[in-house]
């Protein structure tokens, strides 16, 4: 059975107050598209997990979230995530820190199905300091309660291996999980280039799961390969089929990143009225994703395109400048 | 490579750090090592071109054996993917540090201790609503932690090399045992590894066998063990530093024309 369908009905299907993961990370297959049209459906309250660079902190900018709990804000050499970091430094937005393993690890015990896992993680770090515990902050403001443990974590003696303090890290459960992939058969099986980042993680365990594609192939094409697969059919709600999706981050084999425009971003944002402005222009300035990709251009769109066998535009080529 | 040294003032001081330390790397040629974002990657990028050619890198976002042609932008950049051993994603990434795989972690930051820990969660302030908020943990918490050993590179300054770190992200030597927060010796809470060394703008920093202060081991050419004292935030001992060799005009050359051609890093 089919389950392509449009951003707009997809994106309809996230509720205000959800925990939401996005797939990739930093500047490589964000969900842009989907996040902006988060934005332009007004979401509100959302949890992000996990990361918040290019696609996290543009949801953040629109005032669609209340809490993040995750591991990194930045967008890598354009620096901290603008957004963010000025509703943290003003105090406006409920931030829980936990690690990058941590994340993992939470992660996998969502996806196996298992309450907690042990490791030594954030032992010795302020990762574990009470003071900066904002879990029962983000209680107060999580639509579903149940997504949430009741604890950061627990430390105990490990009884097995005599590797002395170890931290309980809970499973991270999620709402909604969105992932912009290179490839999905029509009814969501997905092939990924490139770092799965935590895609094959969250998309098994969240409740509601929402592919982007560069590419929506027929299903029997993706299943010549099986092997090749990352995300299977079974744990797909909808898949959405949006070129240039997560521009203007990178996506292997597909296109390099548009620096102009990432430092274009990370210029405009470091003010509320600078994104708002932003916004009106590549936002809510454009009726949905195609009218946005009018907008900037068949020919700045084709000088970010790959490069075989490299996967991005390499530098002997001409390079993304 | 010809011995021919560059002048002081041919190169700015992020430069001269990121030579420095790739020349440290020399020490882990044939070894793992873990490299985080930032100013590490560009020294990783000519460590494997000059000084070890052999170091096998993993990064955070799943590449094992990462040999990239060029230098990647960021820490998920498709330049790390292309020519690596294997592409998985971040838990594959960061499993080998908990698996015990890796000897060195490389890490950047915001703030360093005199014990080595490190921040680059957020600086002054409060935690719910710091002065300077920045990236969070990300791969350096786990580095910290599981690594064998740690090298970290950062500006030398006042505000930057102090006596505690505002916010503890990467445990260095002396670090906290809660629910109390008190400060112990890392190998209290069963962790293994510790820096060994903090590469800076102005010389290389180690620390001291028994109670694991950092001291001051070398100074770069145009610092003096004074400059040194002057732009640390503690009682920095410098008794014992020598002046590093020079930089080589071959090195600057290298780095600006065939690591960073495009000036990404804004090390120049």
């Amino acid at each position: 059975m089919s389950k392509v369908v449009s951003l707009q009905e997809a994106i309809q299907e996230v509720k205000d107050g959800d925990t939401l993961l996005f797939g990739g990370i930093v500047e490589d297959r964000r969900p842009i598209a989907a996040a902006m049209e988060i934005v332009r459906q007004g979401k509100k309250n959302l949890v992000l997990l996990g990361t918040c660079s290019q696609s996290g902190d543009i949801l953040v900018g629109g005032g669609c979230v209340a809490a993040y709990r995750g591991c990194y804000s930045s967008n890598g050499a354009f620096g901290i995530s603008p957004n963010i970091k000025r509703r943290a430094e003003s105090g406006t937005i409920i931030i829980d820190d936990i690690g990058h393993l941590d994340l993992s690890i939470g992660l996998l015990a969502l996806q196996a199905g298992v309450p907690f896992i042990a490791s030594k993680t954030c032992i010795g770090t302020d990762v574990l300091n009470p003071a900066y515990d904002n879990l029962p902050k983000v209680a107060e403001v999580v639509g579903n309660k149940e997504m949430l443990p009741n604890k950061k974590y627990v430390l105990m003696e490990d009884p097995f291996f005599n590797m002395g303090t170890v931290q309980l890290i809970p499973a991270i459960k999620l709402d909604v999980c969105i992932c912009h992939v290179q490839m999905a058969g029509e009814e969501g099986t997905v092939r990924i280039d490139g770092s799965l980042t935590f895609d094959h993680y969250g998309a098994l365990g969240a409740k509601k799961v929402i592919i982007t594609a560069e590419q929506v192939v027929p299903e029997s094409y993706i299943r010549q390969d099986p092997n090749r697969n990352c995300i299977p059919c079974t744990s797909v709600d909808m898949v959405v089929e949006v070129p240039w999706g997560a521009h203007p981050g990178q996506v292997y084999n597909c296109y390099d990143m548009d620096i102009p425009f990432l430092l274009e971003y990370a210029k405009s944002c470091s003010t509320q009225e600078g994104f708002d402005q932003w916004a009106d222009t590549w936002i809510f300035g454009c009726k949905g994703h195609e009218d946005y990709l009018d907008k900037l251009g068949a020919s700045r769109l084709e000088k970010l395109r790959a490069f075989p066998p490299y996967g991005y535009v390499p530098r002997r080529k001409g390079g993304v400048r | 490579m010809t011995q021919q040294y560059a002048k002081i003032g041919e190169y700015t001081p992020v430069e001269a750090m990121v030579v420095y330390a790739a020349r440290f790397l020399a020490n882990f040629d044939g070894k793992k090592g873990l490299i985080g974002t930032g100013l590490p990657l560009v020294a990783t990028q000519l460590a494997k071109m000059l000084y070890s050619p052999n170091m096998v890198v993993f990064v955070e976002t799943g590449q094992a054996d990462a040999n990239p042609e060029e230098l990647a932008i960021s820490i998920m950049d498709s330049r790390l993917t292309y020519g690596s051993s294997w592409q998985m994603g971040d838990p594959e990434g960061l499993y080998p540090l908990s698996r015990n795989e890796i000897d060195f972690g490389f890490i950047g930051g915001a703030q360093i201790d005199k014990y080595g820990n490190v921040n680059s969660t957020f600086i002054g302030g409060d935690y719910n609503k710091p002065l300077k908020r920045l990236a969070g943990t990300a791969g350096a918490v786990d580095i910290g932690v599981f690594a064998k050993t740690t090298v970290i590179l950062m500006a030398h300054q006042k505000r930057r090399v102090c006596e505690f770190v505002d916010y503890l992200t990467t445990p260095g030597w002396m670090v906290k045992k809660w629910p109390e927060g008190t400060l112990v010796r890392r190998e209290e809470l069963g962790m293994q590894g510790g820096p060994s060394c903090f590469i800076s703008s102005m010389g290389i920093c180690k620390f001291n066998d028994d109670d694991k202060i950092m001291y001051l081991d070398r100074y770069f050419p145009g610092i003096t063990p004074e400059d040194v004292k002057a732009n640390t935030g503690f009682d920095i001992d410098v008794s014992r530093a020598t002046e590093a060799d020079p930089i080589l005009v071959d090195e600057i050359r290298i780095l600006r024309e065939e690591i960073d051609p495009l000036n990404i890093y804004k090390m120049r």
